[in-house]
């Protein structure tokens, strides 16, 4: 929590503690990813799922690597500022922000959805104003807990993660013990191959169910020795979030229930059919999974939608906690108004962010909504929008805030292994080819080029997939670009060019207040021997 | 702890094991890449897991 005076975050956090933290964030995309890309992608879901997923697998390798090496709290924003400089460092952390705020809405949104599992009253399609209110209720009351400074318990959270990793492990082990079909699985990807175009809109939006890895900086920000603990906490949460993606996905596709499905003529259906043109089952996919499955689906029809809920509404909160922290982190780097670094005089809390960003949420409901509260609009989105969902416009946003905030990632993780080869690396990305770079030994690294063109691509798919993403995501960073030239030209601070600072100087004080002292003490000593050889190369 | 640690590590191999056979038997096509890879991915998962108990074991890791 920030402070009025130099804020210091407690460094408390244990390896089970890291991992948990992760899970309830990146934990709870599968939740809202896999109906929508079953409705988009139909027979190639697990195809979409998978080229998002080694993306992914390339983008939490880059994480796990900068967050051991720089562990501070702000994340992609702050690696691309030292990597890249002050505007692709503004340009991420504002598409960071972006996301931030999407993730409130999105995951308030799906928590009522599944909610209405159990309460068929919230139902988006047949009570369009009692969803809407409800999702308003939810963002609204975690915007004040946050002001309030109430947040759950790092317990909390490890308590649902493995309450959540132990249900989807039962509900994944029963379906592919009694209901998993290979044949079916062959056919329904044979039979239902979608076109071009929609597999590229579903894998543009598999990669949202893959979204959060900011939480791992978050993490090493408050976790002891970060560079030792970050790495296999987050290898551990990269393969579980990729097996249970790639699990359901194709569970989904190759399931064969007891009770045989039917659509609304009485015609028998597989199960991914339930999806396309339904918003409402979109919004629920794990929970209709999950009671479906023999034997363990009777208890899952149950608790999963409660867990969901739980778990999504953990996810929004990361999400009003997470902007505010962002926002913090970039006004003090000097890229926003000094305004976002205020707390609040009686909770201490950075109210003004919290108020700010949750008031974006509000406005990415209200435009989402629109459509089902207000009949008229339906004409006005069907011309423009294609005819989108409320659901699918906060994921189209989702996925052009991650693509672009991870493309920036890569190009920071290149440009710092680079020019910063001097910071020791506890954990690095393997497959490296050896280069010189002003004399300094550095490693070039193969893993992010490639994922920098996978992520590109998926960038790619999203503005030419979506239609509202092509024009709100590119809108929302030209619109932050210009206020943040006229607020740098206002400071008297380098409009283009960045601010000059201390590095080396900032990179032993992070170290140190990580407790990482050897690591630190390494780092003093490469750069002593660094300078020493280029005052012998001048002599 | 670390017991059941370990034994949760090994079913998830054992896991990884069934689902790369299930989905192999259905030979090398773009059908079974999906499958193949979560094959792969639980017994990366698991042995990750395993190595760790190792490492603790002997007590370079907490």
């Amino acid at each position: 929590m920030p402070a009025t005076s130099k804020p210091e975050l407690r460094r408390s956090v244990t390896p089970w503690g890291s991992f948990s933290w992760g899970y309830s964030d990146v934990g709870a995309d599968i939740f809202v990813g896999l109906g929508l890309v079953l409705a988009a992608a139909a027979g190639a879901s697990n195809v979409a799922f998978l080229f998002a997923g080694i993306v992914y697998v390339c983008i939490g390798l880059a994480y796990t690597e900068l967050a051991a090496t720089y562990p501070v709290a702000g994340g992609g924003q702050y690696f691309v500022l030292r990597g890249l400089g002050d505007v692709f460092g503004f340009i991420a952390g504002w598409a960071v922000l972006l996301d931030f705020t999407i993730d409130i809405t999105l995951f308030a949104w799906t928590c009522v959805d599944y909610l209405s599992q159990l309460l068929p009253v919230l139902t988006g399609s047949a009570h369009p104003w009692v969803h809407f209110l409800a999702t308003l209720g939810l963002i609204l009351g975690l915007a004040t807990l946050n002001v309030i400074g109430v947040r759950e318990s790092s317990a909390f959270n490890g308590v649902v993660s493995a309450l959540d990793v132990i249900s989807e492990t039962c509900i994944l082990c029963f379906g592919f013990l009694f209901a998993f079909r290979p044949e079916l699985l062959v056919h329904s990807m044979q039979a239902s191959w979608p076109s071009p175009y929609q597999l590229m809109l579903g894998t543009s939006l598999a990669i949202i169910s893959f979204v959060g890895l900011e939480s791992i900086s978050q993490a090493a920000q408050e976790t002891q020795r970060p560079a030792s603990v970050i790495p296999r906490t987050s290898i551990a949460l990269i393969l579980t979030i990729l097996i249970f993606a790639l699990a359901y996905s194709n569970l989904a596709l190759g399931l064969a229930p007891q009770h045989p499905i039917t659509d609304a003529a009485g015609h028998p259906i597989q199960f991914w059919q339930l999806f396309p043109n339904n918003g409402d089952n979109q919004g629920k996919a794990v929970a209709l999974l999950a009671e479906r499955i023999p034997i363990w689906g009777s208890l899952a029809a149950f608790y999963v939608p409660i867990l969901g809920a739980v778990l999504l509404l953990i996810s929004s909160n990361s999400g009003v906690f997470g902007s505010s922290r962002i926002a913090y982190a970039m006004s003090k780097s000097n890229l926003l108004p000094s305004i976002f670094q205020r707390v609040h005089a009686k909770f201490r809390t950075p109210a003004i962010s919290i108020v700010a960003f949750g008031g974006v949420a509000v406005l990415e409901l209200i435009f989402a909504a629109f459509p089902s509260l207000h009949p008229d609009a339906t004409i006005l989105y069907a011309r423009f929008f294609r005819n989108e969902s409320g659901l699918e416009f906060l994921a189209d946003l989702y996925a052009f805030g991650a693509a672009t905030s991870y493309s920036f990632v890569f190009l920071a993780l290149i440009g710092l292994r680079l020019f910063d080869p001097l910071s020791p690396r506890k954990f690095k990305i393997p497959f490296n080819i050896p280069i010189r770079v002003g004399g300094e030994r550095a490693e070039f690294p193969i893993v992010g080029v490639l994922g920098f063109i996978g992520i590109f691509s998926i960038l790619i798919f999203t503005l030419f997939t979506h239609p509202i993403g092509r024009i709100a995501g590119p809108s929302w960073l030209i619109l932050g670009l210009i206020g943040y030239f006229i607020y740098r030209r206002h400071r008297g601070l380098p409009v283009f060019t960045s601010h000059k600072r201390d590095w080396r100087k900032e990179q032993v004080e992070i170290l140190r207040g990580a407790g990482e002292l050897e690591l630190m003490d390494e780092y003093v000593a490469a750069v002593k021997a660094s300078d020493r050889r280029r005052l012998e190369a001048k002599a | 702890m670390l017991a059941v640690r370990a034994v949760l590590a090994v079913a998830m191999v054992a896991c990884g094991l069934i689902v790369l056979l299930r989905v192999g038997a259905l030979g090398l096509r773009v059908e079974s890449l999906p499958g193949l890879v979560l094959g792969a991915a639980m017994i990366a998962l698991g042995v990750h897991r395993i190595s760790l108990i190792l490492r603790a074991r002997s007590g370079t890791v907490r």
